[in-house]
């Protein structure tokens, strides 16, 4: 038996399922200033229901989030080391920022050694200050993690917890590398004093389950190995959606998901039948990072939408002033709109019209045409980003001739609709997109069924360099000597064998490989080496043995 | 950071092609670029998105170049996307989604000639011309110009537009008397039709920053002032670096950052530049950099040595002499005692293929015309297709001219030695191939 928790906005949900379906489950109101008493009550309940003991517990908390974005984070002290290129001092980030003179080349060779004596002063600056969580990141950390080390050796005495860079992966990007290692440093107290409770609270109720959390990607991480990197558990809300979507609906094949909410509609692509990654990293709080997530975009239209009307025509959103009027509001909004239509009845038709009708009189036009166009303008605006997502997925980059000529596309057939609004304007999504459009009976426990089935996912780069002689997997902190004979067999057998390292607990039986290339160094018309570049990852998915049971529930 | 202008920039190293697997045009080309630009996160900064390339069509090409025997015997895919990804850039530009755009490509094409039977100097289609003629049959006659900062004089574009008064080609290069392909000397200025049009800047070896920007500041600018172009086109060849291994130039990053800023193209394409580990990576990124109007002040290669790097006073006294000649030429043209309108002027050209070992006879004839570029015969002798015989009638030619092309079509149908003929009718939009 599993357990899935999820702590949303308003409800925290708990679910314990196993192959037959869910067992129990509960919800508690989340409480936003004590994020653990919500998480250990809906834990308590739930367990207490529960026949027999989990075996695995997975966890999908805003706790790193909204400390992030509330700035309930502690100070860091983030040194840099940056080769030539764009200045570091514009990827500036949190109040101890410094730049500490030593360059690494794309190739890995030390250009600059690291300037011991700035070091110095940057770790004594920091002590001063009273700093104990550090981010050290070097450019090209990924093709050579020698200064990163060294800062960090500097700081050993000092320092309660260092995040290096090359801890992050080997995907080459700087500012994200920075941006990442600084947040996953900035909130590594908090979430280890969270991990520390939780894992008490379940000692304490007599059980040691797996513990693992969930990721914006959809899958799962041990909560072990999420205490050095928990920047890995940002943004889990959304993909625990996400896989509740695909658990409770038979997604198979190209399909789009859609989860309309009340602010905001957030869009996602499966592929094959199983989530598409993007191929950077999660955008969080305007920053970009390198913690890998699911393709996606969001509009800011949802059912609490504020409609405007002019003669012109009607606008949905983007801003959200509270609920609807059915629902106590000041201002019609896109629900208002679908009740006078009767597409839905929540809450006070009456104040719905009455808002409706307010609306029409300020433009001089009819009430109808008026809600009708609202619906219609949603909709409109969500095809439109739908169809932006699925351009985008299909226009990405690619960079050899095999590629341009025979592109690998996506054709959704289907597109899946969740959420509060989503049944009301089931009808105008299906004149839109087409007859595949699917509103799948609500569940009340979406998000923790989708934390609960959720396996895990995880991704790892491989960089060789034969003329230099060595292999990195940043991500293991391994760096070992190669000798010249070192193909790109090897490297994809390391590759996938560090995966697995990664993911002790079920074998994956789907290692995909995003990069495998080898390129032949030339220098003076003869072969120096080799460079070899290796990606592969572990995309979301679902336990296979829980499917049939939640497909049978929808 | 946010780019000050929408930049564009569409990469497409090429991964799988190259000519040999040792050649300069190899794989392993813009890769150490790609990881550079990666690194940097030049695609998270708000302003500057990649593209993807379009694979230019055979149409594309054949509105431009006669391909001897046909666009599919010259060309692979690889030539296609490369055109194609300047096409992309143009389109970029043209539809307003992008203020500059910069294609990333390979393999290059500034070498690539009106007719072509094979691969020379690395190109085999002119990719600057695909794109520029792509946008005039799209969006007009525009005026066009084209400054080519590759260290190898750009022979190719220069004997495409060597007769079209709308497009000015500048290129500044090392002196073809020390350097492949031996062309592009002061006297070289256009064909009578579009007479100083074509301007050559030929630089000592040993140029370096100073020289560069001294020319960009005191011959260029002040020509791309005077011609008023409605689009600058930079064919953006990085082996001016003192790094580069086949020329002999001390070009910096930094200086080729700055030569961007004051060109300020709208669309720059790639050309040569094959120090792919040590000048590439920086050049490219100072080149983006530029063009999206950021900071690049931390950028300079590792190994620059400010000292090493100074360019010689005799190199200077050189440039400036030269300057005034260039200016000359430009504003004050000593034109040659060309015939009245109506009559045809020819000249004969030996045209090597150094990287097919092919070699080409060609007599050109063009008459003499002032309302348009004038129709333009070609007669193509190689030594491995048979005789063509090639007939433009160019974008937006006057009576006289077009008809006195379709005309000489028709004689050819009926008998001539030539076995292959080849007609490009912008006019009407028709491109034949015959085997006559």
């Amino acid at each position: 038996m599993r357990l899935g928790l999820d702590v949303g906005g308003t409800h925290t949900d708990a679910v314990i399922i196993d192959t037959s379906g869910i067992v129990c489950s509960v919800k508690v109101p989340t409480d936003h200033g004590n994020l653990l008493s919500s998480v250990m009550s809906a834990l308590n309940s739930v367990l207490d229901a529960a026949p027999t003991p989990v075996s695995a517990v997975h966890l999908s908390t805003t706790l790193t989030t909204n400390a992030l974005l509330e700035g309930k984070t502690e100070p860091v002290g983030v040194l840099v080391s940056s080769g030539p290129g764009i200045h570091p001092l514009h990827h500036r980030i949190g109040d101890a920022f410094f730049v500490v003179d030593g360059a690494m080349d794309h190739r890995g060779a030390e250009v600059l050694p690291l300037d011991a004596a700035q070091l110095g002063h940057a770790a004594n600056a920091c002590k001063e200050r009273g700093i104990r969580s550090f981010a050290v990141v070097g450019k090209f950390s990924p093709r050579n993690t020698m200064h990163e080390k060294l800062m960090a050796a500097a700081l050993a005495g000092q320092a309660d917890f260092v995040t290096s860079g090359h801890m992050l992966g080997g995907r080459l990007n700087f500012p994200r590398r920075i941006t990442t290692a600084y947040f996953n440093a900035a909130v590594w107290r908090t979430y280890n004093s969270f991990a520390d409770a939780v894992e008490e609270g379940l000692r304490k109720l007599g059980i040691q389950p797996d513990l693992a959390i969930l990721k914006a990607d959809g899958g799962t991480m041990p909560l072990a190995a999420s205490r050095s990197l928990p920047v890995q558990s940002i943004l889990s809300g959304p993909a625990a959606s996400i896989m509740g979507i695909t658990a409770l609906c038979d997604v198979q094949g190209d399909a789009v998901l859609l989860d309309i909410g009340g602010t905001s509609t957030d869009i996602a692509v499966v592929a094959g039948g199983t989530p598409l990654l993007a191929p950077g990293g999660i955008g969080f709080n305007g920053r970009q990072t390198l913690v890998r997530a699911m393709v996606s975009s969001s509009l800011a239209v949802g059912g609490d939408s504020v409609l405007r009307a002019s003669a012109g025509g009607v606008s949905v959103g983007p801003d959200r002033c509270g609920p609807c009027m059915a629902l106590g509001g000041s201002v019609p909004t896109l629900m208002d709109a679908c009740n006078y239509c009767g597409l839905s009845h929540v809450g006070s038709l009456e104040a719905s019209r009455s808002g409706m009708e307010a609306l029409a009189r300020l433009s001089h036009r009819d009430v109808a045409d008026v809600a009708r166009e609202a619906v219609s303008r949603a909709v409109a605006a969500i095809k439109s980003a739908v169809d932006a997502l699925v351009v985008a997925v299909n226009e990405k980059p690619v960079y050899t001739v095999r590629e341009m000529l025979h592109p690998e596309r996506i054709a959704p057939k289907k597109i899946y609709a969740v959420g509060g609004p989503a049944h009301a304007l089931s009808d105008a999504l299906s004149s839109a997109f087409g007859p595949n459009v699917v509103v799948p009976r609500q569940h009340a426990v979406a998000n923790a069924i989708g934390a609960a089935i959720a396996r895990p996912t995880c991704g790892l780069e491989l960089y060789a360099d034969t003329e230099r002689g060595v292999k990195l997997i940043p991500h293991l902190s391994l760096s070992a000597k190669v000798d010249r004979s070192y193909a790109l067999e090897h490297a994809k057998e390391d590759a996938r064998r560090g995966l697995l390292s990664l993911v002790a607990a079920e074998s994956p039986t789907d290692i995909e490989l995003v990069e495998a290339s080898s390129f032949n160094m030339i220098q003076g018309g003869r072969l120096a080496g080799k460079t070899i570049r290796v990606q592969c990852q572990i995309r979301p998915g679902i336990e296979e043995s829980y499917l049939p049971a939640f497909r049978r529930e929808s | 950071m946010r780019a000050g202008n929408r930049l564009g920039v569409i990469v497409f190293p090429a991964f799988d092609w190259a000519i040999s697997p040792t050649h300069p045009e190899r794989q392993e080309r813009l890769l150490y670029t790609q990881d550079q630009l990666r690194e940097e996160g030049i695609f998270d900064i708000p302003g500057i998105t990649e593209y993807k390339p379009e694979i230019a069509s055979v149409e594309d090409v054949a509105r431009v170049h006669f391909c001897i025997p046909d666009v599919a015997s010259v060309t692979t895919e690889s030539h296609l996307i490369s055109a194609g990804g300047a096409v992309r850039a143009a389109r970029l530009i043209m539809e307003g989604q992008a203020d500059k755009a910069f294609a990333l490509v390979r393999p290059p094409g500034h070498h690539a000639m009106k007719v072509v039977h094979g691969n020379r100097g690395f190109c085999n289609v002119n990719i600057e011309a695909v794109m520029i003629e792509w946008i005039r049959e799209h969006y007009g006659q525009k005026r066009i110009a084209i400054v080519d900062t590759d260290c190898h004089h750009g022979d190719g574009t220069q004997d495409i537009y060597w007769h079209d008064p709308n497009t000015l080609f500048i290129s500044l290069h090392q002196d073809g008397r020390t350097l492949y392909p031996g062309s592009g000397h002061l006297e070289e200025l256009g064909g009578p039709n579009a007479f100083a049009k074509t301007i050559n800047i030929p630089l000592p070896p040993m140029t370096g920053d100073e020289g560069f920007l001294h020319v960009i500041d005191n011959i260029v600018i002040p020509i791309l002032n005077d011609f008023r172009p409605d689009l600058v086109i930079n064919s953006a060849g990085q082996d001016n670096h003192y790094s580069d291994p086949i020329t002999n130039m001390l070009f910096t990053a930094r200086g080729y950052a700055l030569l961007n800023e004051k060109l300020s193209p709208d669309i720059a394409v790639l050309e040569g530049g094959y120090s792919i580990q040590g000048a590439l990576p920086y050049v490219n990124c100072g080149i983006v950099l530029a063009m999206a109007g950021l900071d690049y002040s931390f950028l300079r290669e590792p190994d620059h040595d400010a000292q090493r790097l100074r360019q010689d006073p005799r190199v200077t006294r050189q440039i400036r002499l030269m300057t005034d000649a260039v200016l000359e030429n430009y504003f004050r043209p000593k034109r040659k005692d060309f015939p009245d309108p109506g009559t045809f002027i020819s000249r004969r050209k030996r045209i090597f293929y150094d990287t097919d070992m092919i070699a080409d006879e060609q007599v050109e004839s063009v008459m003499r015309c002032s309302e348009c570029a004038g129709v333009l015969i070609i007669e193509s002798d190689s030594s491995i297709n048979p005789p063509a015989l090639c007939i433009e009638i160019p974008l937006g030619a006057c009576a006289r001219c077009r008809e006195a092309g379709l005309q000489r079509h028709e004689q050819q149908l009926a008998r001539g030695r030539h076995r292959i003929l080849q007609l490009i009718n912008r006019p009407d939009k028709i491109y034949e191939n015959r085997s006559v």
